[in-house]
């Protein structure tokens, strides 16, 4: 029945976490520096927030595939090196277009793939949409749920998708990281995504 | 003479850029935060901290950074304080809204650091406000507010003195960003100037 989630202990992480916004959500936060296997007891769905240190991540990697391996939810964000302990992640950095909303015909390239993924019934797929850091090369099997097309020397590839053919377990895997920009106050897309993402992510976990 | 930039696990660009400043003549050395309790700090003339540090960590090494301070340390500290760390400064408390008279940054005293630094270009990145700093800190009595924000005047910027040593606490993103082609490249070098050069 549990929700839990990974704290990196910087502010960003402090203020999505415990701040009132969400801090009811979270059936357990742990402190990933001092993440031992009965931190994972009853836990049905543990988030791998944006940033978490990846030193920390791949020391923990055997006790996170463990928990895989026990058919649980693992939700990885972005930009902490998720294909040095995550089985199954391939990723290709590309470069970061802060600004795209500032263009003229202001497009992003997001494209949904999977509009009947229930997940989107939570999350309105514009509210998965600012910048991205990386793109993902899913597993076969996996279901790609957002991608962007290539562009000039930048790969295209997926920013979203999930994964039940891995591991005995399920992994939802992201290159966007919005754990970081809600905590830091200032992008609001990246907190209606959280708005609509962490009580999904909560329903899950009551399965 | 030298400082240590604490890294926290991942790549970050900005960080390897102001260790490799031609300006630090090779005297920044990038050394993974979670090492901190084996370093000896005497003959480390400064501690900077990225906005992306592990504050629970700090916090539980609040009174190892203060000593170091007192006794004649100089520490950076980047981003907003959510655990207490360093000494004397109270928490952060983000402005009231994300209008520009709400994010506008105003400098309130020179100083070299920010010599020649426009309070527009640091209000401003391609025409938006906020990234330079989204609200402040209360500082200590005595402190030097270099910068403050929005119409209510939060603290962003400011430099306090702590037994022999000395505190810039930046309530935003990292210092060593800023570098385009605007007058915030000065921001790096200038800063590398004060660690080293011993000026208030």
């Amino acid at each position: 029945m549990t929700l839990a989630v990974l704290d990196g202990g910087t502010f960003y992480h402090h203020d999505t976490i415990y701040g009132p916004r969400y801090r009811a959500l979270f059936d357990r936060a742990i402190y990933v520096r001092d993440m031992a296997i009965r931190d994972l007891d009853g836990v049905n769905l543990l988030i791998v927030p944006d940033r978490i240190n990846p030193d920390l991540l791949r020391e923990h990697r055997g006790l996170l595939l463990t928990f895989l391996a026990a058919g649980k939810t693992l939700v990885v964000f972005g930009e902490n090196e998720a294909e040095t302990w995550a089985p199954g992640v391939a990723w290709t950095p590309r470069p970061t277009n802060f600004w795209w909303w500032l263009e003229a015909d202001a497009q992003p390239p997001h494209r949904l793939l999977d509009p009947g993924h229930p997940l989107f019934q939570a999350v309105p797929f514009a509210d998965t949409i600012w910048h991205f850091h990386g793109v993902l090369a899913p597993p076969a099997g996996a279901r790609p749920l957002i991608e962007v097309p290539p562009e000039e020397d930048a790969a295209g590839g997926v920013l979203l998708y999930e994964d039940r053919v891995t591991t005995a377990g399920r992994m939802i895997v992201s290159t966007l990281d919005p754990f970081y920009h809600h905590g830091s106050g200032f992008m609001p897309a990246t907190t209606r995504f959280l708005d609509g993402f962490l009580p999904w992510a909560r329903q899950q976990a009551a399965g | 003479m030298s400082a240590l930039l604490f890294t926290f696990g991942y790549r970050d660009r900005a960080m390897g850029a102001f260790a490799e400043h031609p300006a630090a003549a090779g005297r920044i050395a990038r050394q993974d935060l979670y090492a901190f309790d084996n370093l000896a700090l005497d003959g480390i003339d400064a501690l900077l901290f990225s906005m992306h540090a592990d504050q629970r960590f700090l916090a539980a090494r609040a009174a190892r950074i203060a000593a170091y301070i007192e006794r004649g340390g100089t520490v950076v500290a980047n981003g907003h304080i959510a655990y207490p760390y360093l000494p004397e400064v109270g928490g952060y408390i983000p402005s009231p809204g994300q209008g520009l008279k709400d994010l506008a940054i105003h400098r309130v005293a020179a100083h070299p650091i920010w010599d020649g630094v426009s309070e527009q270009d640091l209000t401003f990145r391609r025409g938006v406000a906020g990234f330079y700093g989204r609200g402040g800190h209360q500082p200590p009595a005595g402190a030097t507010v270099v910068h403050t924000v929005g119409a209510q005047a939060q603290p962003l910027d400011f430099i306090y003195r702590v037994g022999a040593g000395r505190v810039l606490l930046h309530g935003g993103n990292d210092l060593w960003q800023y570098g385009g082609n605007d007058s915030t490249a000065r921001i790096a070098p200038q800063l590398i100037g004060w660690l080293f050069g011993g000026a208030a």
